[in-house]
């Protein structure tokens, strides 16, 4: 008898012809996860096994698969011989000591010489005698004792079903460049977008020496919590210090913000074309900040050709700290460490800039050279 | 790299980490073990202990307890005799005093906190009007660490003690220690020194007593530092604070030289507003470069090689220093500290290169903003 953890996935099933796909990429990721951590690695019908790991280990198992998007639920179980002494051994140990229950036994191998419902009724009287505390309460017990009798002369036994963190498997939803600050949002909208299956590049903009190297260190940070789901290898920095100066010495102050999301946007599409990325994610939610009212999202979609994917479009500044908690990013997040350095935000910043007046103050600068001199600060960190 | 950041730490003594290295490789031994090794490390302990001493005060009255750190020997004096009524201090303390006192008001004493001259002195008079017959303990930092100012710790604590002679009077003498000419003539009860200010290593610090004092433990254990300090002795470092005092050498001798950088430097700076006492320690020098940002300044310095502290940081909790808000400076200023602070080893090259370093990036900084 050996603890396992039983692994079920969630929409995959859905996708026909694609069924063959999703599951390749789901296993590789079960694998990404758990790897460093000695296991076995099985797929039957309809769900995983993960086996063999160190005793003790199946913890560290658990919290490792419930970050693995596709996961819809998982139980620790006991893997164990079909003979029924064994089945009713390895009940009595997932089984209550005490409460309303029932046995739910599912019969895989359809040679194996009692029944479910005979199974049902011998594992649950026998756990009556030896257990008086127990009653039987096949509608709505408290606790159910699950019985998988599998091929090759082997069952499974287990009671708890937990949760997963459900969406597509990442990697099947095609890849897209996340404009990563170190702020609370846009590791939340990684998280959203990985959670769908996509599989995010991230990209971050810092302005040294305006801004530290503890900001930096900060979006590393991030980005590391982040990749436990989103699975990215690598961060990208582009310095734009260059382009905020330039900005803040020609241009309208109102419009400082404006123009260097204008220049970031840029950014991000060109290192997104190079590494095959369909779309620019952000954290922008409307309204949140004065770049991200209407106008401002527009007067950014305005110089590219992408699309630009804002999960958090819709949600308070609460829902998205609530998430970011959950995730575990939200107390890096507030380190103190700002990702732009005041000197260079207006006092009254546009809320509703005009796209014309916008493109006559950018007339001002040379957008091509700026755009080239910022990709050469280029910077590629394994995370 | 010119080195100008001195009051956060400076670059350890060779001399005192080669010798360190001896007690870390072969002299190894427990100074608590019984047998020859044991006792040899013991000796040297004690040899640290008297040296270190008798730089600060005469080994009658005094005794010296080693501490892992500085902030470790302020809080030994203050948590053992701010014990009721209430407790004075100043504005300009550093955090391990200021949080202490915070803290003493969860312990049920009154933490008084005196105001600030525009130097970061202490308002002498204000100090005094806080301490009552109530007040049982009394704690002024010698050198402030972020502008330099010095305050008159024995005039002070003379009248401290005219007005309450039982309370307890300590000062916090991390930035006075070896750069300050000082020795303790019985007014001032307790005195915290670190090693590593004055090329030491880190971790090591020591509170200075009067013998007739008795303390209270903070760590309980193996009764080591005759039952005030617990814990197994960090040897090589107090044999290295030892070695790095000695190899410092008196404050007098520095003095003139140290003197000589900072009107050097103060002499040199353009369109800056000084703020430290011209009549300060000379080894602190602190400025503002109004409307700018220290720490991008800073990291400027940083990128040509020069290495400065500064008094404010986006990086830190509270974006002003506590310290300089309290001496009544306005956020424009507060905003653009720079702290440069030096020491012996400092050259007049060194000194007139990092002041043409800042003229340049402050002048860069405001071409671009």
């Amino acid at each position: 008898m050996e603890k396992v953890v039983i692994i079920r996935y969630a929409e995959i099933h859905l996708k026909g012809k694609n069924r063959g796909y999703f599951e390749r990429t789901f296993t590789v990721n079960l694998e990404k996860s758990l790897k460093g951590l000695r296991h076995e690695l099985h797929r039957t019908s309809g769900r995983y096994l993960v086996e063999k790991f160190p005793e003790g280990m199946e913890e560290e198992v658990t919290r490792r698969i419930s970050r693995v998007f596709g996961v819809y639920s998982y139980s620790v179980g006991l893997l164990t011989e079909s003979d029924i002494g064994e089945v009713y051994r390895a009940a009595l140990l997932v089984a209550p000591e005490s409460g309303t229950f029932k046995v739910d036994t599912h019969r895989g191998n359809k040679g194996y010489p009692m029944t479910s419902m005979e199974i049902n009724a011998h594992i649950g009287g026998r756990l009556l005698s030896d257990r008086p505390a127990l009653r039987v309460d096949v509608h709505a017990p408290q606790s159910t004792v699950y019985i998988d009798i599998r091929e090759g002369g082997k069952a499974l036994v287990f009671s708890a079903f937990e949760k997963g963190p459900g969406g597509m498997p990442v990697g099947t939803a095609g890849k897209g460049v996340l404009l990563i600050s170190g702020g609370i949002d846009s590791p939340v909208a990684g998280y959203m977008m990985a959670k769908r299956g996509m599989e995010t590049e991230l990209l971050h903009f810092h302005s040294y020496p305006y801004t530290s190297e503890g900001a930096k260190e900060k979006v590393v940070e991030l980005s590391r919590i982040l990749a436990r789901y989103s699975l990215s290898a690598t961060l990208t920095t582009v310095s734009v210090t260059h382009i905020q100066e330039e900005i803040h010495k020609k241009c309208a102050p109102e419009l400082n913000v404006t123009l260097l999301r204008r220049f970031m946007f840029r950014i991000a599409e060109r290192i997104a074309k190079a590494r095959g990325a369909k779309a620019l994610v952000t954290g922008e939610s409307l309204g949140q900040v004065a770049s991200q009212t209407m106008e401002g999202l527009a007067s950014s979609n305005a110089v590219v050709t992408l699309p630009v994917l804002r999960p958090l479009i819709g949600f308070d500044k609460e829902e998205i700290i609530a998430r970011a908690r959950t995730i575990g990013t939200y107390e890096t997040s507030v380190l103190p460490y700002e990702d732009c350095c005041t000197v260079f935000l207006p006092e009254f910043p546009a809320i509703k800039p005009d796209l014309s007046f916008i493109e006559e103050e950018e007339q001002k600068l040379d957008v091509e050279a700026l755009l080239s001199e910022a990709l050469e600060t280029r910077e590629r960190l394994s995370l | 790299m010119i080195y100008l950041d001195n009051a956060a730490t400076t670059r350890p003594a060779a001399g005192a980490v080669a010798y360190a290295e001896t007690f870390l490789r072969e002299e190894y031994f427990n100074p608590s073990a019984l047998y020859g090794g044991g006792f040899a490390v013991r000796g040297e302990l004690e040899k640290a202990r008297a040296g270190l001493l008798s730089r600060l005060a005469d080994g009658e009255t005094y005794e010296l307890v080693f501490t892992s750190c500085g902030t470790e020997a302020d809080g030994q004096a203050i948590f053992s005799c701010a014990r009721r009524g209430n407790a004075v201090t100043t504005a300009g303390e550093h955090a391990a005093v200021y949080e202490s006192f915070r803290e003493l008001k969860n312990r049920g004493v009154e933490p008084r906190f005196a105001p600030l001259n525009r130097d970061g002195s202490v308002n002498i008079e204000a100090l005094l009007e806080l301490v009552d017959e109530r007040t049982s303990f009394v704690s002024v930092m010698h050198v402030n660490n972020e502008t330099g100012a010095v305050n008159d710790i024995e005039k002070i604590a003379k009248e401290v003690k005219k007005r309450t002679p039982s309370a307890i009077f300590h000062s916090d003498g991390v930035q006075a220690f070896g750069k300050i000419p000082y020795r303790l003539s019985g007014a001032v009860d307790l005195y915290s020194v670190s090693a590593h200010k004055i090329g030491g290593l880190k971790g090591t610090g020591a509170l200075v007593k009067k013998k007739q004092l008795a303390l209270r433990p903070l760590v309980f254990g193996g009764g080591q530092e005759r039952g005030l300090r617990s814990g197994t002795e960090n040897v090589f470092g107090i044999v290295a604070f030892a070695r790095a005092a000695a190899e410092w050498g008196n404050a007098e001798e520095h003095l003139p030289h140290v003197r000589r950088l900072n009107e050097m430097v103060r002499g040199a700076l353009e369109n800056v507003l000084i703020l430290s006492p011209e009549e300060g320690s000379p080894y602190i020098l602190t400025l503002a470069a109004e409307g700018l940002r220290g720490e991008v300044l800073q990291r400027m310095l940083w990128e040509r090689g020069v290495v400065v502290g500064t008094g404010s940081a986006c990086s830190s909790k509270s974006r002003f220093s506590r310290v300089l808000s309290a001496c009544g400076y306005p956020e424009r200023v507060l905003d653009g500290v720079l702290r440069l602070s030096f020491s012996p080893q400092n050259t007049e090259e060194e000194a007139l290169a990092a002041s043409r370093a800042v003229n340049e990036v402050i002048s860069e900084f405001r071409r671009k903003i």
